[in-house]
């Protein structure tokens, strides 16, 4: 997040960080043009958010120890302090009083081009009903699906189809005996991956040229 | 004054800085995780989709399986408000100890280094944040997220065999994904269940989950699959279901199964576990190991078998 002065067409940098109340947060910027400033104040609940993330608010002057957040946000830590003051031998970002935002990666994060596929408006508010950390992972399933297919426009239909793609798979007999040669147990996990590598290859039918393929790719592999 | 513009216009004009840097703080964050993890060989993640199956006591004895033909293993905690792994293995009442380098884990019996919610509570008290928790069910995910995030990034591990996770239980629970968000070099997840009929329905959802969020699933594993009599040593069913069926349906490996044992749960409880080769309960998870291993080696098998 950044604040811009609409008089001067910049944007305001971060002058300072107070702590007006217990848990709460405020945030001094200045245009460097005209010299105007105002406080953004935080909520405790809007500072622990931030907090929760492990990012230091203007930038990290320190190295985080181990474990800092968890042990730092315990109401009750058993921790020996003692050895908590030692150094850590972690990366850290950022210089002594650099930075002015902690929302920033939400408006880099905007910037980003916009993808060549279209999502129809159903199809996002799917989307959106997904947890955060499957979503790109969905997301790209369903446009390699999309792609795959030729479709243009990604509706409520076509991230069905893309799940069910998986399944329509056909084995050639000679192929499906092979596949016995491979203890039971884990004989469904070496059909999927077979089945993976057809569907990478755009075949709907497993054969024993296929077989031959994947049994050279998992000896190169010198596994 | 200058006539005000339209604020699109206004920043096409303007250069955009991280000046705050916390991309790169995140990104700091995700790379002492990705540099730690990489000394580990194997990581493998035991969830299961109902609670109270035993979770725990097969992920400690699967460590035990593992450690005991000469792996170097770790077992990772994060069951962050119910942690039971270190009353299993006696580590009950330790605690990390922090240096330059991380937060050294205590070491339980044959060697393996733990890591839990446990080190860092005093005796008896419940997790209690700072945040606000009575406020904010958003925040406290957020906050654990990152907790799970330290607890990958600063415990100094050193180098592994096998890394092997206890989830808290729930089908659908957000830790699986954030496992897998931070781990894209996961090997997979090994699921525990019971053979009754509720459990069995259950364990399906658990499966469709860990596939749905990009988990491998290695295997299933019924623990509880029967109980032995004390006095005629005969084995009789504690349910009716068959988990061996969910793992042909789901074309899931079947790990094996573990038979309810009282020496076991008593060992346990006293933070004694059993290492002895000959107790029928850790031959149990000798030949669930030896399968886990197998699944995990399943490309080979591949180049050689096919």
């Amino acid at each position: 997040m950044k604040f811009v002065c609409r008089k001067c067409e910049t944007f305001m940098l971060f002058e300072k960080l107070e702590s007006p109340a217990e848990a709460s947060l405020g945030i001094t910027f200045e245009c460097p043009e005209c010299g105007a400033r105002f406080s953004m104040v935080t909520n405790p609940g809007e500072t622990s958010m931030v907090q929760a993330l492990g990012v230091k608010l203007g930038g990290r002057t320190a190295p985080a120890g181990p474990m800092e957040l968890t042990r730092e946000t315990l109401k009750e830590p058993n921790v020996d302090e003692a050895v908590t003051a030692q150094g850590s031998g972690k990366s850290a970002s950022g210089g002594a009083g650099g930075g002015s935002c902690p929302f920033s990666s939400m408006i880099s994060g905007m910037q980003q081009p916009a993808r060549q596929l279209e999502w129809s408006r159903e199809a996002l508010e799917r989307m959106e009903k997904v947890p955060s950390f499957v979503k790109p992972m969905l997301q790209t399933s369903v446009e390699a699906y999309a792609k795959k297919n030729g479709i243009t426009l990604i509706t409520p239909a076509v991230m069905e189809a893309s799940k069910h793609a998986e399944t329509d798979m056909a084995w050639a007999p000679e192929a499906e005996q092979r596949l016995d040669n491979i203890p039971s147990f884990v004989r469904p996990m070496a059909r999927k991956e077979i089945e993976r590598m057809a569907r990478d290859r755009g075949l709907t039918t497993v054969t024993t040229a296929l077989m031959d393929e994947a049994k050279e790719k998992f000896m190169s592999m010198g596994i | 004054m200058a006539e005000e513009r339209d604020l699109k216009q206004v920043l096409s004009r303007i250069k955009y800085t991280d000046d705050a840097k916390v991309q790169e703080q995140i990104v700091d964050q995700l790379l002492q995780v990705k540099t730690r993890m990489g000394r580990i060989k194997r990581k493998i993640l035991v969830m299961s989709g109902k609670g109270g199956v035993g979770k725990s006591m097969v992920t400690v004895n699967l460590a035990l399986a593992f450690a005991r033909v000469g792996h170097t293993v770790g077992l990772l905690d994060i069951d962050l408000n119910g942690p039971c792994v270190p009353a299993m293995l006696g580590l009950k009442g330790q605690r990390f100890t922090l240096t330059g380098d991380g937060a050294l884990p205590p070491v339980g019996p044959l060697g393996i280094k733990v890591a839990s919610m446990e080190f860092l509570l005093q005796p008896d008290a419940p997790v209690r944040w700072k945040g606000p928790m009575e406020l904010s069910p958003v925040w406290l995910g957020l906050q654990e997220m990152s907790v799970i995030r330290e607890f990958l990034a600063d415990i100094a591990w050193g180098e592994l065999d096998y890394l092997f996770t206890d989830l808290p239980p729930g089908a659908a629970a957000d830790k699986p994904p954030v496992m897998a968000g931070y781990l894209p070099e996961l090997d997979g997840a090994v699921i525990v269940t019971i053979p009754s009929e509720v459990a069995t329905q259950v364990v399906k959802k658990s499966i469709s989950y860990a596939r749905d969020v990009g988990i491998k699933v290695l295997g299933l594993i019924e623990n509880m699959s029967g109980t032995v009599c004390q006095r005629c040593g005969a084995e009789e069913p504690l349910f009716s279901g068959d988990a061996e069926r969910i793992a042909r349906d789901m074309d899931v490996p079947f790990l094996g199964r573990v038979p309810f044992d009282r020496a076991l749960g008593g060992a346990a409880d006293r933070g004694e576990p059993l290492l002895d080769p000959d107790q029928p309960s850790v031959r149990h998870f000798a030949q669930i190991a030896e399968r886990l291993t197998q699944a995990l080696e399943f490309k080979k098998m591949m180049a050689s078998l096919l």
